[in-house]
C-alpha cells in the first residue's frame, strides 16, 4: 500500500508507524510518532549518526529542523478531513538552543488550513515542553490531487 | 579581516566538515569556493529519498545540506575573521523539486557582517547555479573568532 493510499486512514498508532515506515528519509532518521490524549507526540531517538558537534555533543541543527519539518507535515495529514500528501512552500526554523544527544520530542498546530494552503507550526524540546530547543513554521500546499497541476509549486516548464 | 588564503579556507573547511558526523556520513563534500562564495555537495542516497514512488529526495535534506552550507560561509568570506558560529534562524523557500537520481549542490555566501551576526544568503541547485531548487537566508550568531594561527600551522608540515 502506497503512503497515498494510507493517509486516508484514521491517524491511530498503527498508521502513524506505518506512515513513517513509507518514508526512507523518516526510517533513516529513526523518527517515531506517539499518540497522546488525541494529540501526536513526534519522537527523535538519539544517534551517533545525527550528530553535528561532535564536541558538545549535539544533533546537528537541519537534522532538527528536518524531524520538525517531517512532523508537520504528518500532524497536517493526520488533521485534514480530505487527506492529500502536503507539499513544502517554505520552512523557517528559530534555533533557541543545541540539541544535546538525546531524545528530542516535537508537537505540532494546524494554525490555518484553507483550500490550498496550510500553516503548521512546530516546536521542539528535550527535556521541558515550556523551554523549546526549536520552532518552526512551515507552508505546505495542500491542493487535490485532481487540481495539482495547476497548483503544484514545481515550475511547469520541468 | 580575513587574511586566510584561498588554499587555507579550503583547508578548513574540510577540517570543519569532517568534525561534523551527520553530513560527513551522508558524504557531504566541498565542491568551491569562489569570490567568498562557498559550495558544498551531498550526493543522492535511497536513504534520504521522501517520496518512494518517486524518489524525490526529502526536502528536510536540504535544510541539512543548506544549514551547514550557509554556516560555513563564514569561513569563505573575505570581510571577516573564521569564527565559530552557531545558526540563529534559518528560513527555506522550495522553488522546485530536486530531480530524482541528482545530487544536490548548495551555495551560500554572508551577505553581511556585523560585530555580533553574520546575514547570509543561498540557494540550493542541482544542474545548474542559476535554476536554483531553493533558497535559503539565515543569521549565524559570532560566539568566538577562530585562531588564525592555529588555522594556518594546521597546514605545515602536511604534504
Amino acid at each position: 500500500m502506497s503512503l497515498a493510499e494510507l493517509i486516508g486512514r484514521d491517524p491511530d498508532a498503527t498508521t502513524l508507524k506505518l506512515w513513517l515506515e513509507k518514508i526512507p528519509y523518516a526510517v533513516y532518521l529513526g523518527m517515531e510518532a506517539e499518540l497522546h490524549d488525541n494529540d501526536i507526540l513526534f519522537r527523535l531517538p538519539p544517534d551517533d549518526k545525527l550528530i553535528g558537534n561532535a564536541s558538545l555533543p549535539a544533533i546537528h541543527g537541519g537534522v532538527v529542523g528536518a524531524f520538525m519539518e517531517l512532523a508537520g507535515s504528518i500532524h497536517l495529514v493526520a488533521h485534514m478531513k480530505k487527506p492529500v500528501l502536503p507539499k513544502i512552500i517554505n520552512f523557517s526554523l528559530d534555533y533557541l538552543r543545541a540539541s544535546r544527544l538525546q531524545d528530542t520530542w516535537a508537537r505540532c498546530e494546524v494554525i490555518r488550513q484553507g483550500r490550498q494552503i496550510a500553516n503548521v507550526t512546530v516546536a521542539a524540546w528535550q527535556e521541558d515542553p515550556g523551554n523549546p530547543n526549536a520552532t518552526a513554521r512551515a507552508h505546505f500546499l495542500i491542493a487535490e490531487p485532481e487540481n495539482s497541476k495547476e497548483n503544484s509549486n514545481v515550475p511547469l516548464e520541468t | 579581516m580575513n587574511s586566510l588564503t584561498l588554499e587555507e579556507k579550503l583547508r578548513v573547511v574540510k577540517m570543519m566538515g569532517e568534525f561534523i558526523p551527520h553530513t560527513s556520513g551522508l558524504g557531504v563534500e566541498l565542491h568551491s569556493i569562489e569570490d567568498g562564495e562557498l559550495t558544498l555537495r551531498l550526493p543522492y542516497q535511497q536513504q534520504l529519498v521522501g517520496d518512494a514512488e518517486t524518489g524525490v529526495l526529502h526536502s528536510g535534506a536540504l535544510t541539512v545540506l543548506l544549514d551547514q552550507t550557509l554556516g560555513l560561509s563564514a569561513v569563505c568570506s573575505n570581510d571577516i575573521a573564521p569564527s565559530v558560529t552557531p545558526t540563529l534562524d534559518l528560513r527555506i523557500d522550495h522553488l522546485g523539486i530536486a530531480p530524482p537520481g541528482s545530487d544536490i549542490f548548495a551555495t551560500g555566501k554572508v551577505l553581511r557582517a556585523t560585530r555580533k551576526i553574520l546575514f547570509v544568503d543561498g540557494f540550493a541547485w542541482c544542474d545548474a547555479p542559476d535554476k536554483p531548487i531553493a533558497r535559503a537566508t539565515g543569521t549565524w550568531v559570532r560566539v568566538m573568532d577562530i585562531d588564525l594561527e592555529w588555522i594556518k600551522s594546521m597546514g605545515r608540515g602536511s604534504a
